[in-house]
């Protein structure tokens, strides 16, 4: 089994330094062993299920919350809004 | 009146119907206890002292006016350190959401105030609880009060270790693959997970989110259903949240087959953890209690669905942390990815890299089928064994860690091994039953030893009936004078 | 122009918002054009904790297309999560829709030309939309404003059944109108409702498998379709034609420069990692529900572009025209409810006069005080003859502000043609009297003083002489003197 680290890692938007590859690498590894024991599958329709079902929302409005409430974690803000490096595409 | 911080949730509101002491008095007490104890203990990360007074005298007002107050009035209850109390800080015990003040209430906070409880402040945890042993705090590490050298268990770590410390008499968890219970067993508790769907999760910092559920931790099987009680049912802000009416319990286990599934008593149990067990076993069934061997034979695959599933679903639950709206923000001169790698790597400690990595790896293209997919089909046959095995018993009955508690760093550079303790309780999470800890004895070192009884879904009664048996007949649960 | 040894090959991915009154997700309101960040709430901004609960509306709406569409509708189906990291998604992911979309395997007819072509619909899902982002170098940044967020989508997925950018255009019409016709949404395209994504491919005619294909996204008009669709066609042909292969690549089109470029390479595609989203359990639409929302379906703008042809004999251009437009259709076929005009003369008033009054007030013909039966009255009296088109203006200028009559107001400003032959006789007399070039000129073979002689005649009788009688009783005075 071989994990591409850095591939993931892009993915998941993490940076791994390099002197941290190989723990990570080793320790993916032995996880992904613990978790490859599992038997083959023959039923193909374990994605939905009838005898488990959620209920749908009315169309009602619910009053918003307060913008400055809603803004007030964020790192940076400006005008309302919530301010983040230039995005370029 | 001495010691009001020691007494039981189902005392203390004894005393308050009958105004023998105040909420505020108690709220003192408990306040007093926390001052003295918690640099010791280190179970919260943020106390809401000031908060919880004024709540005590709102509710000492209200039952002076003879208006009617709740089920939990003026009684201190902590809140783990994911659910959001409006106003507070709600940081899973992470660098990431260190600073991050909750905009609104979880339901189960909107409904402890509904309830009059008093709010005493945030526990602390594994880091977006994710682990076994609260050693992944990024900012608290709890001890176990039976012994401050070793971990509480996780990651409701600092629930545990308040609950068990008696500076509270009950605290709210979260349970996605043990959280709850665990730690309950590792410091001696009555530790309940809920059927999936009986709480609502709205305002619990997901982790996993098909796993998950809010519970309660108490020292009293009544403590731990008083809780419940109060927190149960439907909400309209979870779709997975389910109409559910708490029907109470008895003491009583006469004629209840108690099933007992071989797969959980296997080698990696401690052979002390299985004595104090079938011991346990023993005095229901000379409680009047039927003992059914059953079988479980998905268990051993029921871990890795487990790591599979909770980490999948882990990694896109997390990615909402991208120093945008809330909590850290690495560097952000460097353009956007730079913005969100330096966020992501800097405010996560690794094990909740490791899941995310693991979790984004059996999701990613090409993977998906032989991992995720393969899961959610083994997720169904470990629910379809539990369905087969209540047709024989009642309730099931097992060890809730196989080990008692460890020493800090003992365990936690392997993270297999460590993996290895959550064997006996994942696989409730898997068929999202009700489980609960209940405390059985001491091992050598007079560290606590749990079973678990596991319940058919939204039967909480059933295994309150069998805990409160079990109480009543060892006389009560021993408490750590501390 | 497109080498005609080449034939192109086109897919869209529409999406479209629908008009909700609330998002998919959360309570908050779907509304364009709101104070940033105003219709926002823990639950669309994706902060910890908070939970998604999905609005029945979207689902019905979203069937309603489906059967415009003639899909087959997935009574059981679920919610998947779309993984990927960009600051307008708050959540680092998109509940959207992957295995098992709402509907599918449906098709549309659309008219081209004198075609009708028939474009396969791969599928329809439901999903969230993205909030903004404004550049804005004053703040030394991008600000992200999230009261779109969570706002309802459907996007519809065509196969790649359209051969022309004529085609796409008209599929994309016709896509526009019956979001209109079903009421689900303003598909305003200015102001973002509609967006489109465009699957091209060259191939040399003949060829019958596809060639790779590139995507093209931010084509946002009908006219950037158009435009976007030939420009990389072109371009295509222009790397095959020079021996390059062409890469299957996302490109983005820039409508003010009339030009696209590429976004991310193969090698960059996304990896969404989608899941089930487990915050949100399977859901069943119940059969008698998809039964009594292909109940409540509308006639169509193709079928009813045919009923126009083909029961009222109006052209096709006519019939097109109003059947494209959900309000002329809907006035039309209301005044044609009574029965008491000709559909020619109509569709001519309202394609006229109608819709010039409409656009010239920036308003739809319903918004008109204007009544279907003050505006049936004004035509059939013009069928009848009793007014010109002349003094019909003078009516229309009336019944298009108030609620009047027409023929109290052709008695009231005495409009009525005059048919009486004795009072047009004397008025074509005089007039012929007073024109004696103009009649020798006639007799000279200049005939085209006629007119000139019939308009002197209406000008006496104010308007109300009736031109045709007008007309002869001038050749019969001319020729008889």
């Amino acid at each position: 089994m071989e994990i591409n680290i850095k591939h993931i890692a892009k993915l998941a938007k993490l940076s791994i330094p390099e002197d941290k590859i190989s723990k990570f690498e080793t320790e993916m590894e032995d996880i992904i062993k613990m978790v490859e024991n599992l038997p083959e599958i023959t039923s193909e329709s374990a994605l939905v299920d009838v005898n488990n079902t959620m209920e749908l929302r009315e169309d009602v409005v619910i009053p918003s919350s307060p913008r400055d409430e809603m803004i007030m974690n964020a790192p940076q803000t400006a005008a309302g809004c919530i301010l983040i490096p230039k995005v370029v595409e | 009146m001495d010691k009001l911080y020691s007494l039981s949730a189902t005392s203390m509101k004894e005393l308050l119907d009958k105004k023998e002491v105040s909420s505020v008095e108690i709220t003192k007490s408990v306040i007093d206890r926390i001052e003295k104890t918690d640099k010791e203990i280190n179970a919260y990360i943020s106390y809401n002292f000031e908060n919880a007074l004024k709540q005590a005298e709102t509710v000492d007002e209200k039952r002076a006016k003879g208006e009617t107050v709740g089920v939990l009035a003026g009684i201190p209850v902590a809140v783990k350190d994911n659910i959001c109390v409006k106003n507070l800080k709600v940081t899973c015990a992470s660098k990431m959401l260190e600073n991050f003040v909750a905009p609104y209430n979880a339901t189960v906070v909107e409904k402890l105030y509904a309830n009059d409880a008093i709010i005493i402040g945030k526990t602390t945890m594994d880091e977006f609880a994710m682990g076994s042993s609260g050693e992944n705090s990024a900012l608290a590490i709890a001890k176990n009060p039976w012994d401050t050298q070793r971990v509480p268990g996780g990651s409701s770590s600092g629930s545990a270790a308040t609950v068990a410390a008696s500076q509270v008499p009950f605290a709210l968890g979260s349970d996605t693959g043990g959280s709850i219970r665990q730690p309950s067993a590792l410091t001696g508790l009555v530790g309940m997970k809920p059927t999936y769907g009986a709480v609502s999760r709205y305002g619990l910092v997901a982790f996993a989110s098909s796993l998950d559920q809010i519970g309660p931790m108490a020292r009293t099987v009544d403590d731990t259903a008083m809780l419940f009680g109060a927190i149960c049912g439907k909400d309209n802000k979870d779709a997975t949240s389910k109409n559910y009416t708490f029907e109470g319990y008895t003491d009583s286990v006469k004629g209840m087959r108690i099933g007992v599934p071989k797969e959980y008593y296997g080698e990696g149990v401690n052979p002390i953890v299985k004595e104090k067990v079938y011991a346990a076993l023993e005095t229901l069934k000379a409680q009047g209690a039927e003992i059914v061997d059953i079988t479980l034979p998905s268990t051993d695959y029921a871990l890795s669905a487990y790591y599979i599933i909770a980490c999948a679903e882990a990694a896109s639950n997390l990615g909402r942390y991208d120093g945008v709206k809330c909590g850290y923000s690495g560097n952000r001169t460097a353009g956007l990815d730079e913005m969100y790698e330096s966020t992501r790597s800097e405010g996560f400690g690794d094990e909740v890299k490791r899941r995310i990595m693991l979790g984004t790896y059996v999701l990613s293209s090409g993977y998906y089928d032989a991992y995720y997919k393969r899961a959610k089909v083994l997720q169904q046959s470990i629910a379809k064994e539990f369905e087969d095995a209540f047709k024989l018993c009642d309730v099931i009955l097992t060890p809730t860690s196989p080990t008692t508690s460890f020493k800090f760093g003992e365990k936690s550079s392997n993270p297999v091994e460590m993996y290895a303790g959550d064997i006996c309780t994942v696989t409730v999470n898997i068929a999202g039953l009700p489980g609960i800890n209940v405390p059985c004895g001491f091992d050598s070192n007079n560290l606590p030893i749990g079973f678990q009884i596991i319940g058919k879904k939204f039967r909480e009664s059933d295994i309150l009936t069998v805990a409160k048996c079990y109480e009543n007949t060892v006389g009560g649960f021993a408490v750590k004078e501390f | 122009m497109i080498n005609n040894n080449y034939e192109i090959v086109v897919g869209l991915e529409v999406h479209a918002e629908l008009s909700t009154k609330t998002k998919i997700f959360c309570g908050c309101k779907n509304e364009f054009g709101a104070e940033v960040n105003t219709n926002v709430c823990p639950v669309c901004m994706g902060l910890p904790g908070t939970l998604p609960v999905l609005n029945k509306q979207v689902v019905e709406y979203a069937i309603k297309m489906g059967h415009a569409l003639n899909c087959n509708i997935n009574r059981v189906t679920k919610q998947d999560r779309k993984n990927y990291f960009y600051p307008d998604l708050p959540k680092a992911y998109q509940i959207s829709q992957f295995d098992i979309p709402l509907c599918e395997k449906g098709y549309l007819d659309i008219l081209v030309g004198e075609d009708i072509r028939r474009i396969g619909v791969t599928r329809i899902h439901i999903e969230e939309d993205t909030g903004k982002l404004i550049h804005a170098d004053e703040f030394g940044g991008t600000l992200a404003d999230y009261n779109r967020c969570g706002v309802p989508l459907i996007e519809i997925v065509s196969e790649p059944d359209i051969r022309s950018a004529e085609e796409a255009k008209a599929y994309l019409e016709t896509i526009r109108t019956i979001l209109l016709y079903l009421g689900i949404s303003d598909a305003k395209m200015q102001e973002g409702s509609i967006r489109c994504d465009v699957n091209v491919s060259v191939r040399k005619k003949g060829q019958t498998e596809f060639n790779t294909r590139v995507e093209m996204k931010n084509v946002n008009s009908f006219s950037a379709v158009y435009n976007a669709i030939n420009y990389e066609a072109e371009r295509q042909i222009e790397e095959i034609e020079k021996g390059n292969e062409i890469s299957q690549e996302t490109r983005r089109w820039d409508d003010a420069l009339g030009k696209n470029f590429i976004l991310r390479s193969k090698e960059d595609a996304q990896d969404y990692r989608y899941f089930p989203d487990p915050d949100l359990l399977t859901f069943v639409v119940p059969q008698e529900k998809v039964d009594e929302l292909k109940a409540q379906q509308p006639e169509l703008p193709v079928q009813k572009i045919f009923r126009y042809i083909n029961d009222f004999g109006l052209s096709r251009t006519d019939a097109e025209t109003i059947a494209l437009s959900k309000d002329k259709a809907k006035f039309f076929d209301e005044c044609m409810a009574l029965k008491k005009c000709d559909a020619k003369l109509l569709s001519n008033w309202v394609l006229g006069e109608i819709t010039r009054i409409a656009n010239e007030r920036r308003c739809e013909i319903a918004d008109l005080t204007l009544s279907v039966e003050n505006l049936v009255e004004m035509i059939s009296l013009i069928e009848n003859k009793t007014i010109s088109n002349a003094a019909a203006k003078t009516v229309f200028e009336v019944i298009v502000d108030k609620d009047e009559k027409p023929t109290d107001i052709v008695k009231e400003k005495g409009l009525a043609q005059i048919s009486d032959t004795s009072a047009l006789q004397t008025i074509v007399d005089t007039v012929l009297a007073n024109n004696e070039k103009a009649i020798a000129d006639y007799k000279s073979g200049k005939t085209n003083v006629l007119g000139f002689l019939v308009g002197q005649c209406m000008k006496q009788s104010k308007g109300q002489g009736n031109p045709a009688m007008f007309k002869e009783m001038v050749i019969a005075g001319i020729e008889n003197s």
